[in-house]
């Protein structure tokens, strides 16, 4: 399917369908229910169907030690302390990526909340839905219980809906962090609002110092706190110098990090997950690329006060009030039709308008840029992945070849099988031929998951099942070839054996995704009436050399606790592969007359014979 | 170009539609009798039957339940038609208007049989609840008398109706080339055609005092109240933001978001599932009239057209979506007989490039910009489902002539006694091997084709075509007994179970529909390209000495039964009657009194 050329920018669009629910409206009502009356708390409500669990915004942070609130901490250690609470999080890290990071206090004050949890459990118990909400640090605290549920409903196999919205939250965790929320296809379960000028998502980007943030937090929980009583939130009582300074101090560190994201180092940066929702006076737009996000809250507070800074973090009772009342109202930004403009450039207009930069103001011109680029490159997995199935479909006469290859190898006068028939093929022109498919699929996969890592292809692409089943049966196809070739080359005596030291490392993500997917499904094993096509052990031959290696082995070996030893193996492997056949889980090539499998077989026969022989 | 008129566009007379109005109208003011039938012969053209249906009730003639009332048509008197084919995914109605549907039906069948046998032309119309009921008969009428006894084709005309079933009544209208009888009137700010985009919940607490406005204004037409105006701001409110919703909702898609953000919330909240159809006219305020049919812009201009320039409006336009209600005939007397302004807003793109008119149009719709890009975003997706069938009909050579070649192939195995099918199965020579690439190649067309109709990519029509149905049945019956042969062949049966259950593909089980739907053949009727798979399956159960089980023996009676139709209709090979085939094999291995002397003829022919 050839996705068309985008001619049109949803981030207005999607804001407009946001605000036109009730979600955010009755989010915001909770969380400043739970800020006015439960500090340090949560509260909850059903609405509907739908559970909903608001944590107060006021909470004490740990803000005492030295260290800047920049550090992060391995969520992988911290949650080993309590016995794998977000496990499949972590398994959906990358070998070679930093590992998930998170913010050390916000994690603390997550495990500090943790008696709250049969509470959550509870409310669940009467929703349909859930949905995790929480302003400032609360909305961390949300983000955490609500990933926490998701891992949590995930190994019970149970798919109650949950969403989180946060409001003028920081930031939570590293890129890696947010990767792994996508490989789960959990990026649409979070949205965090931000209003325009607030400057407490865009904090942690800065090395502040204890004195500072602790300055901020008491003024911000006294105006939270009063805000039953409608206090207008007051202003920071610190001379004006001061201000500007640590204004200035945070927008360089905000400027840099929105550099960075772009091309640069980006370990140890803090990286937004999910979706963002930018709100102003004038509307909203919501984004998701993350590199977009960091730049728009850049671009966003380019030429604001400290003050405007500090106040609209306690603001976003009006911005949702008025956003989620703008249906009502026809929004024009020019007289009459779209004019001269084409329709994206006329959508992207609107974008800016909503986000609340006017036309003329400098940041104007970098932030269409950067709506531009998020929506190039949110579509661009999209279509490699589109072209990767034009692809793939030709491949399947390839396919049909190496099939038609076997069922001539298997039914061949020298009875070797597809196996040992390849390996013996020498420069026999089909043997050549094949080999040549073999190359030309192995080139194939390697790109699809050199794509892969470097993030080209949709997050969730390890989990689409076509791609699953087509890797898989590729591997039962191949590997066998593989083997051979590794085999036949004698590589084994250089570099070691090929489960080992051999096997590419296709294959061992290939494995990883057909069992999660097994895993999963839980696929029915019947059992079968005649051999299998393919034996469902790609590594079968594999295992079969190392056996016969060891076979060779006992006979020169005179160490006898080494020979116990290969003894063991042997033995091993003989139950595995006898069981194997036996279930019928292996083509009819495993068990040809002349393959090295039934030769092998017969070997071990006449070796134990002779061994009886010897000991009476 | 010309500006064209109302009765160019439409294809019905501008006097017989007013006439329609107002006998909608009258049958609103007498509502103790259920059908009114008026003759009408009007100046230019011939005569005609209005049909018109009264238009009061209250909430449970709205809303089944707390929601949105949407039943689906499985089951009812519209099953046949009102479907996706393939997907075999049936329309969602609003269940207490197929009740009110059903309730005259008998009634209404004895009046049309009679302006049927008169030869006349039939108009059924419908104000406000009047309105679905004139829809359905008229989908009733299309489905009983001009498909099977080529009738003469209906006109439906509704005034300030409400919405009747989701997206796929609209697309399947569209497939049976139904729509152009279908036209709705709806005055700019009319709430009545927006209800049903909110659910019953959200706006409960003020639906029966607008319910008893309408009733008392519909009694007489001076009627004005003051007290409703607050409850007519809030039930405006809540209408607008559910319309809100659904068409933000669409427009996302429309406009190609990949945002999962869109799927998790549709968890959250209800959408409503309910679509215009038909041609649709909107009435602006300053006398014009604005035409256009695509289905989603339709959506976008309910919801767009009502927004307010600004909150101070709110109390005005909330009691004039009331009170516009009833002011439809007024209106079309005024603006359809005397000088008309008719602009069609079709094809979409024109509100890109500068043209005059359309965008005055708009704007006296009060269409704002962010309004603009979602009719276009609708065009576009239009015109994107257009290349995609451009796309595909371009591979109908290719397709052909893949097809050819297996019909050769087909054809030479008969030589060597066996049959393709079982020669393919057992890939001895080249040439299997190679058909097996033909069909691998076939099947990436196919599977494509398959993918669009099931995300709706392709145009309404298209499971409708005439040449597509022709070449789906044609590949149906010579490549799927390839992918039986090829699933038993790997035994798939062991890995997954039967062909016909776990392994059919759906390229087969779409065409199969097409072609029972286009022969208005019973489901599952036309399975002759997979009897081969049963066959498979019933042979391992009934040799090997084992008893059959009476359940088996049904199937094989059933099975062998089956076989001698579609023989007889030539719509399964000869080549299955060869000596060394699967099925001759198995049915030499029958017990003698199964086989019967038909089959046992055929055998010794080939």
């Amino acid at each position: 399917m050839e996705a068309q050329a985008s001619s049109f920018e949803i981030g207005e669009m999607l804001s407009t369908f946001l605000a036109s629910t009730p979600l955010l409206s009755e989010a915001w009502r909770l969380c400043s229910l739970a800020s006015t009356t439960a500090p340090m708390r949560f509260v909850s409500e059903l609405i509907g169907d739908v559970g909903y669990v608001a944590f107060s915004g006021i909470q004490m942070v740990d803000v005492s030690e030295p260290a800047s609130c920049r550090e992060m901490v391995p969520l992988e250690s911290a949650s080993g302390l309590i016995g794998g609470l977000f496990h499949p999080l972590l398994s959906a890290h990358n070998e070679g990526e930093e590992p998930l990071m998170l913010q050390g206090g916000l994690l603390k004050l997550f495990f500090g909340c943790q008696n709250f949890r049969d509470q959550v459990l509870a409310v669940l118990e009467k929703s349909k839905s859930m949905v995790f909400t929480g302003h400032s640090f609360g909305g961390s605290i949300a983000s955490l219980y609500a990933l926490w549920l998701l891992c949590y409903l995930h190994s019970s196999s149970s798919s109650i809906p949950i969403f989180c919205i946060t409001f003028g939250s920081p930031l939570l965790g590293n890129e890696s962090f947010s990767r792994a929320i996508l490989r789960e296809r959990w990026g649409g379960n979070f949205c965090h609002v931000v209003s325009k000028h607030d400057i407490m998502p865009r904090l942690l980007f800065a090395p502040l110092l204890t004195h500072q943030l602790h300055l901020l937090l008491n003024h911000w929980h006294l105006s939270m706190a009063s805000q039953q009583i409608g206090n207008p939130a007051g202003v920071l009582q610190v001379p004006d110098e001061d201000k500007a300074e640590f204004l200035r101090f945070v927008l360089a560190y905000l400027e840099r990090a929105s550099q960075l994201a772009v091309e640069g180092e980006r370990r140890e940066m803090f990286w937004p997950f999910g979706s963002y929702l930018f709100c102003s006076k004038e509307g909203g737009i919501c984004l998701e690329n993350a590199v977009s996000v960091i730049k728009m809250m850049h671009l966003m507070v380019a030429t604001v006060s400290l003050d405007e800074c500090i106040m609209d973090h306690l603001n976003y009772g009006d911005y949702i009030g008025n956003f989620s009342s703008q249906f009502l109202k026809r929004r024009n930004f020019m007289q009459g039709g779209l004019g001269p403009c084409s329709s994206y450039e006329a959508g992207l207009a609107l974008a800016l308008q909503s986000s609340g930069l006017a036309w003329q103001e400098p940041a104007a011109t970098p932030a269409k840029e950067c709506l531009k680029m998020a929506r190039r490159s949110d579509r661009k997995p999209i279509l490699n992945c589109a072209n990767l199935a034009v692809t793939i479909s030709k491949m399947m006469p390839y396919r049909a070849l190496l099939g038609w290859y076997k069922t001539f190898c298997d039914e061949s006068d020298d009875q070797m099988g597809y196996y040992d028939s390849f390996k013996q093929s020498g420069s026999s022109k089909k043997g050549h031929k094949v080999n040549m498919i073999r190359h030309k699929l192995a080139i194939f996969w390697n790109k699809v998951i050199r794509m892969l890592e470097n993030n080209e292809l949709p997050y969730d692409f390890h989990k689409r099942g076509k791609w699953v089943n087509a890797a898989h049966f590729y591997q039962l196809l191949v590997e066998p070839l593989d083997i051979a070739e590794y085999y036949r080359w004698g590589t084994h005596k250089v570099e070691g054996h090929y489960l080992e030291h051999g096997r590419e490392r296709r294959h061992q993500i290939f494995d990883k995704w057909w069992n999660e997917k097994t895993a999963l499904n839980g696929e029915g094993n019947n059992k079968r009436s005649e051999f299998a096509s393919w034996t469902q052990d790609s590594c079968f031959w594999a295992r079969v050399e190392e056996a016969r290696e060891w076979l060779a082995n006992l006979r020169s070996e005179n160490d006898p606790r080494k020979k116990e030893l290969l003894w063991e193996n042997i033995n091993n492997f003989e139950r595995y592969a006898s069981n194997l056949v036996e279930r019928m889980e292996v083509s009819k090539d495993v068990v040809a007359k002349n393959s090295s499998y039934t030769l092998w077989v017969e070997d071990l026969r006449e070796l134990k014979s002779q061994v009886q022989q010897i000991r009476p | 170009m010309a500006v064209e008129s109302f009765r160019e566009m439409l294809k019905i007379d501008e006097d017989l539609t007013v006439k329609a109005c107002s006998v909608a109208m009258k049958a609103h003011r007498s509502s103790d009798q259920l059908i009114q039938v008026e003759n009408f012969s009007g100046s230019s053209s011939s005569e005609a039957v209005i049909f018109s249906f009264p238009g009061s009730g209250s909430e449970k003639d709205w809303f089944s339940d707390a929601s949105f009332g949407a039943k689906s048509a499985k089951g009812s008197v519209f099953s046949e038609y009102l479907r996706s084919l393939g997907t075999d995914e049936a329309a969602f109605l609003n269940e207490a208007f197929l009740q009110k549907f059903e309730y005259i039906r008998k009634q209404l069948q004895d009046k049309v049989e009679e302006a049927v046998k008169g030869n006349k032309k039939i108009v059924f119309t419908g104000h406000s609840l009047g309105g679905p009921v004139a829809v359905l008969a008229t989908i009733w009428f299309l489905q009983e008398y001009v498909k099977p006894q080529n009738a003469k084709p209906p006109f439906c005309v509704t005034f300030g109706s409400p919405l009747v079933g989701n997206h796929i009544l609209s697309h399947a209208l569209e497939r049976e080339k139904w729509s152009g009888y279908f036209i709705h009137f709806v005055m700019r700010y009319d709430v009545v055609p927006r209800i049903l985009l909110a659910p019953l919940s959200s706006i409960q607490q003020q639906f029966n005092q607008i319910l008893n406005f309408f009733k008392l204004k519909s009694m007489s037409a001076g009627y004005e109240s003051s007290e409703i105006t607050n409850d007519a701001s809030n039930f405006f409110t809540s209408v607008m933001r559910n319309a809100s919703t659904i068409a933000s909702h669409v427009a996302c898609n429309l406009m190609g978001s990949t945002n999962l953000l869109l799927e998790t919330i549709t968890n959250f909240i209800q959408l409503s599932p309910y679509r215009p159809f038909g041609t649709y006219v909107f009435c602006t305020e300053n006398g014009k009239l604005v035409t256009l049919k695509n289905s989603n812009a339709v959506l976008q201009l309910l919801f767009y057209s009502c927004q307010l320039s600004n909150e101070t409006e709110l109390q005005t336009v909330a009691y004039k979506s009331l009170r516009d209600h009833f002011a439809y005939e007024s209106e079309l007397k005024e603006n359809l007989l005397g000088m008309q302004d008719v602009v069609s807003i079709d094809p979409l793109e024109k509100i890109g490039v500068a043209d005059e008119r359309i965008n005055q149009a708009l704007d006296d719709l009060g269409v704002s910009t962010a309004a603009r890009l979602c009719l276009l975003a609708s065009g576009e997706s239009e015109k994107q489902k257009r290349k995609n069938q451009d796309k595909i009909d371009s591979k109908k050579p290719e397709i052909d002539k893949i097809l050819k070649e297996l019909e050769s192939y087909r054809d030479a195995s008969k030589d060597h006694k066996v049959g393709y099918y079982d020669a393919f199965k057992l890939q001895k020579s080249q040439n299997d091997f190679k058909a097996n690439v033909k069909r691998l190649e076939l099947a990436g067309i196919w599977d494509e084709i398959i993918e669009m109709l099931k995300r709706y990519e392709l145009p309404d029509q298209f499971e409708g075509e005439k040449e597509w149905l022709e070449i789906g049945t044609r590949y149906r019956r010579i490549v799927e007994p390839l992918d039986i042969a090829n699933y038993y062949r790997h035994l798939k049966n062991d890995d997954t179970g039967p062909y016909k259950i776990k392994g059919r593909p759906r390229r087969y089980r779409y065409t199969q529909r097409w072609r029972e739907h286009e022969e208005r053949m019973e489901a599952g009727s036309s399975e002759e390209s997979c009897f081969l798979a049963e066959v498979e399956e019933l042979r391992t159960r009934t040799v090997n000495g084992i008893i059959p089980s009476s359940d088996i023996m049904t199937r094989v009676q059933k099975l062998l039964g089956q076989v001698e139709e579609w023989s007889h209709h030539n719509v399964i090979g000869k080549d299955v009657f060869l000596e060394e085939s699967t099925f001759v094999k198995w049915w030499k291995s029958l017990p003698p009194h199964l086989r019967s002397p038909y089959i046992n003829a055929q055998v010794l022919s080939v």
